[in-house]
């Protein structure tokens, strides 16, 4: 503590000094990457690379000096380029204030911390979200999509059970009722929605101000105004153990439902929150200190019991996830989310891909919303809280794992799923929501997916899945 | 490509005034036109060209040419030269209208330059100047038009004009003031909206009102819900069948009959099952609690609440003539015993129902845990054979613990009904301490849950299954 008061008082002047003649250190010359973002955008991300190695090596010195310069050329209210650097650059200070070695960091950073910690992330009323979620079509994209292709698999059936995986609370729900309550050969007679509550004591935004007793009876009350009979049910589960209490859920559901349910499982940028192969370390260790209870599950609910207990020291908790789902026999997943590739375990790489993807979001929300706003500062700061969470944490508290589209499509393939095509419906529809917004958004059809850009890069990709019909192992009836 | 005839003779002599590059490709080939275009031009509807008429081609240049013809005086532009001319009276000015001569105008059609579009084959011909040029800048032209209040873009400026008088007006209101110009935006508002939610209170009370002639016990937060299911029963039944279809008629505001079919429709089952007479016997001490006030009814009720869980069993005893679904009564019980757990103070009714045992609420930080219950049901148990099918599976469903010492018969169901719990059988954790069925003992189911389960082990506890549990979430408990 003495020394912590020490250093605080001893560190500012020098620093600045020292860092003002600009010579502690030089950039290299060519960095391999281009990016989406302009020629200061490139300058920032190198200099939060050398930040960022900085701080892996507690070289504090140094790092401090960078983050001072970095400090003043990516103020927090500068333009798109500038307040991602500085999104970035918080997040380093606060990763820099959970490792024990950096002390120093520590107290440079302590104000820098304090007012990141006073950004706390809005909680929304429904209604207020609902319209905070109409401002882009960073979700509404995935809805449009998904609802399309949903309402194209489930025709016909007259009990319908959607499992909404999704950061959004059911912000979605309400169009696929409307959707459904139109549909040509009348109402579904039942409409199951079972909803992950999220256990985790930092949830990705956005944040609810209601419980999902009050959220589900309002889509209860809704649905019946338009004669649908729904039934909701959150399921406390938790992508670190791959929503395994929700599937055995659905599954005993399943067991028991005496009439034949349409599944279908529509999954909105949540699944990049279950951990990959890169957590797999992680896994592993649960693995061996809950041996019963972890075997037990897996083998009842994967069709993959053989490999984990013999020869594969563990299998990632993603494709478990992607297994089980299929073993549920759905009739439509919907899988949509951000295609990015974040999962590095090197935060240099992370760093420098999280930054070539997520200036994406700042340079958006200037289309739509005016500096200053109060709404922007609650997107900010859900923002900020993505790269936080990429940079600043790690291994299980790290949820931001987004992988890129093929990526994917692979695992999906891998567990037993076929694609699915979007219909053109489905893409006039995602077309006339694209109208409605800022002219930079723009849709690309990849194979049989959908893609949402932005300026021309990819944001978000939307893909559809059927079971594969002859399946790689035997299943479960 | 079309032949450039660029010059203002070229205007005179086609004097329909197509402005000047025009290629001509009907067989008529270009001969110079009558002047002045006086006589009434017929509107071919799109795709069914005059098939004697020219087919032309203009160029995207000339189709998006503004105004040529300029009034020196008040420099207003027109198309037309003859418009100017006429114009020019009003100055005061030298004017001078072509003579018609007494050759008709060739009739002409007009096909869109751009190759792939719908218009752009001469079958598909627009029968007038004006209805390519709009065409062109709809479908192919660049909306730089766009309202202020909704956003909305337009390429043609007149149809901007004729939605901005309109913007605002024609689009969607919700009751609580909000307008919305997009159908999803209004639908996902309107779901959330409390708007909804009062206006369906505000039909429920009146539907209360109406009714207020209490049996009994009307002191007990259960009376509105006891007046619900039990004081109507006679007249409903026959009433319900002409509301359900009133229901299915669409309803966006709906009237006091259709915003209570499921309240009433448990009445039904009551009326159809035989099932209900062989568990009078079964209610035990809560259930006497509950509806101590109340006789016969309540039983038969409180059966039919059960045996709506179990349909296998019972769905051959309904008469066709009872149309809803068994689900039908059971949610709709359910709903309206989760609306009144929403209003009334103690909202005993759902937790002395179990509802509260469902997982989400024992481990949901929003709630507390409930209180214990324990419910025996000594004499069921060879009912419960019979009826196990349908009936037993679902008691593991809200709370997964469906292993404990009482329930061989649940158990060894499960087991010979599924290969999958016969896998997990030598795992279960019969003191019901290990969680292990909820998942890997992680952390977030802890806590209420064993000593409830200790608790209720031994008594058929519950028909706290799943379904129970999903109409839950409209109760505030």
């Amino acid at each position: 503590m003495m020394q912590f008061t020490k250093t605080t008082g001893r560190l500012e002047l020098p620093t600045v000094v020292s860092f003002s003649s600009g010579s502690c250190f030089s950039v290299p010359e060519n960095l391999p990457y281009g990016g989406g973002s302009s020629k200061s955008g490139e300058h920032m991300e190198q200099l939060l690379v050398h930040c960022a190695n900085a701080i892996e090596t507690n070289d504090a010195t140094l790092a401090q000096q960078i983050l001072w310069i970095l400090n003043n050329i990516a103020p927090a209210d500068g333009d798109s380029n500038q307040r991602l650097a500085n999104a970035f650059l918080r997040s380093l200070l606060c990763r820099a204030s959970r490792s024990d070695s950096c002390k120093l960091l520590t107290a440079v950073a302590y104000r820098a911390i304090e007012e990141i910690s006073m950004v706390k992330s809005h909680r929304f009323s429904a209604v207020e979200l609902a319209s905070f979620i109409d401002l882009t079509p960073w979700h509404r994209f995935g809805y449009t999509a998904a609802n399309a292709a949903i309402v194209e698999a489930v025709e016909g059936f007259s009990v319908i059970h959607i499992v909404d995986l999704t950061t959004t609370h059911c912000m979605q729900i309400p169009t696929l009722i409307e959707a459904l309550a139109n549909r040509p050969e009348g109402p579904p007679i039942i409409l199951r929605l079972t909803v992950p509550l999220l256990t985790s004591t930092n949830p990705p935004p956005p944040l609810l101000d209601i419980s999902y007793d009050e959220l589900g009876s309002r889509l209860i009350n809704f649905a019946r105004s338009r004669n649908i009979l729904m039934e909701f049910k959150a399921v406390p589960s938790d992508p670190s153990d791959a929503f395994d209490s929700l599937i055995e859920y659905v599954r005993l559901h399943q067991l028991i439902s005496d009439a034949p349910e349409a599944l279908v499982v529509n999954c909105q940028m949540l699944l990049h929150t279950i951990p990959e192969e890169t957590a797999g370390a992680i896994h592993q260790m649960i693995s061996v200190s809950s041996t019963t209870t972890t075997t037990t599950t897996t083998t009842a609910t994967t069709i993959t019991t053989a490999p984990i207990q013999t020869s594969t020291p563990f299998i990632s908790l993603r494709t478990m996830f992607l297994k089980s789902l299929r073993s549920l026999e759905p009739v439509i997943v919907t899988l949509i989310d951000e295609d990015a590739d974040l999962v590095s375990n090197d935060l240099i790489g992370r760093l420098r891909s999280g930054f070539n993807y997520l200036w994406i979001p700042y340079d958006a929300v200037d289309a739509f919303l005016p500096q200053g706003s109060e709404k922007r500062q609650w997107y900010e700061s859900d923002v900020f809280w993505k790269v936080e969470n990429l940079i600043a944490r790690e291994r299980l508290q790290r949820v931001e794992r987004q992988e890129i589209r093929s990526k994917w499509v692979q695992r999906m393939a891998e567990a037993g799923f076929r694609r699915n095509s979007f219909g053109e419906e489905a893409i006039t529809e995602v077309r006339a929501l694209l109208d409605e917004h800022a002219a930079g958004w723009g849709l690309k059809k990849e194979e049989e997916d959908l893609v949402l850009t932005w300026k021309g890069h990819n944001v978000v990709f939307a893909t559809s899945w059927l079971p594969q019909l002859i399946l790689p192992a035997t299943i479960m009836p | 490509m079309p032949v450039e005839i660029d010059s203002s003779s070229a205007m005179t002599v086609v004097s329909n005034s197509i402005s000047g590059d025009a290629s001509v490709s009907s067989s008529s080939g270009q001969k110079p036109q009558s002047p002045v275009v006086a006589a009434k031009r017929k509107r071919n509807l799109p795709g069914m060209p005059d098939p004697d008429a020219e087919v032309v081609t203009l160029s995207p240049k000339s189709l998006t040419a503004t105004n040529r013809f300029v009034c020196e005086i008040c420099n207003k532009g027109f198309q037309r030269e003859q418009n100017l001319q006429l114009h020019r009276r009003g100055h005061n000015l030298p004017w001078k209208l072509r003579q018609r001569t007494g050759n008709e105008p060739k009739k002409r059609v007009y096909v869109c330059p751009v190759p792939g579009c719908v218009h752009h084959d001469p079958a598909r011909a627009l029968g007038d100047l004006t209805g390519i040029k709009k065409h062109y800048f709809r479908k192919h032209g660049e909306k730089k038009w766009k309202c202020e209040k909704c956003s909305k873009k337009y390429a043609v400026q007149s149809d901007w004009k004729a939605h901005s008088k309109t913007c605002g007006t024609r689009e969607y209101r919700c009751d609580c003031g909000t307008l919305f110009s997009r159908r999803d935006s209004f639908i996902t508002h309107r779901a959330f909206c409390d708007a909804l939610t009062h206006e369906r209170t505000a039909v429920e009370n009146a539907d209360e009102v109406k009714e207020s002639s209490p049996p009994s016990a009307s002191a007990s937060p259960i009376s509105p819900m006891k007046k619900k299911i039990f004081s109507k029963k006679s007249e409903k039944a026959s009433k319900l069948q002409q509301e359900f279809e009133s229901t299915t008629t669409s309803t966006t505001s709906p009237s006091p009959s259709s915003s209570s079919p499921m309240t009433k429709s448990p009445t039904t089952t009551v009326t159809a099952t035989t099932l209900a007479g062989t568990s009078n016997t079964t209610t035990t001490s809560l259930f006497t609690t509950l509806f101590a006030p109340l006789t016969n009814h309540h039983t038969t009720t409180f059966t039919d609440l059960i045996s709506s869980f179990s349909p296998r069993s019972y769905i051959p005893v309904v008469p066709p003539s009872s149309s809803s679904s068994p689900h039908m009564s059971a949610t709709a019980l359910l709903q309206k015993a989760a609306q009144i757990g929403a209003t009334s103070t103690t909202g005993s009714l759902l937790r002395g129902l179990g509802l509260g045992l469902s997982t989400s609420t024992s481990s949901s930080s929003l709630m507390p845990p409930p209180p214990p219950l324990i419910l025996h049901h000594p004499q069921k148990q060879e009912q419960e054979e019979q009826i196990s099918v349908g009936l037993s599976p679902r008691l593991g469903l809200g709370l997964p613990c469906y292993d404990e010492l009482g329930h061989h018969n649940a158990t060894e169901m499960m087991m010979s009904s599924s290969p999958l719990f016969g896998q997990r059988a030598p795992t279960l954790d019969f003191l019901g301490l290990g969680m292990g069925v909820v998942g890997r003992g992680s952390a977030h189911v802890g806590g209420g849950l064993p000593p409830l389960l200790t608790s209720i082990s031994g008594g058929f506890e519950m028909a706290t299954s799943g379904q129970i549990g999903s109409g839950k979430p409209t109760g505030n408990v």
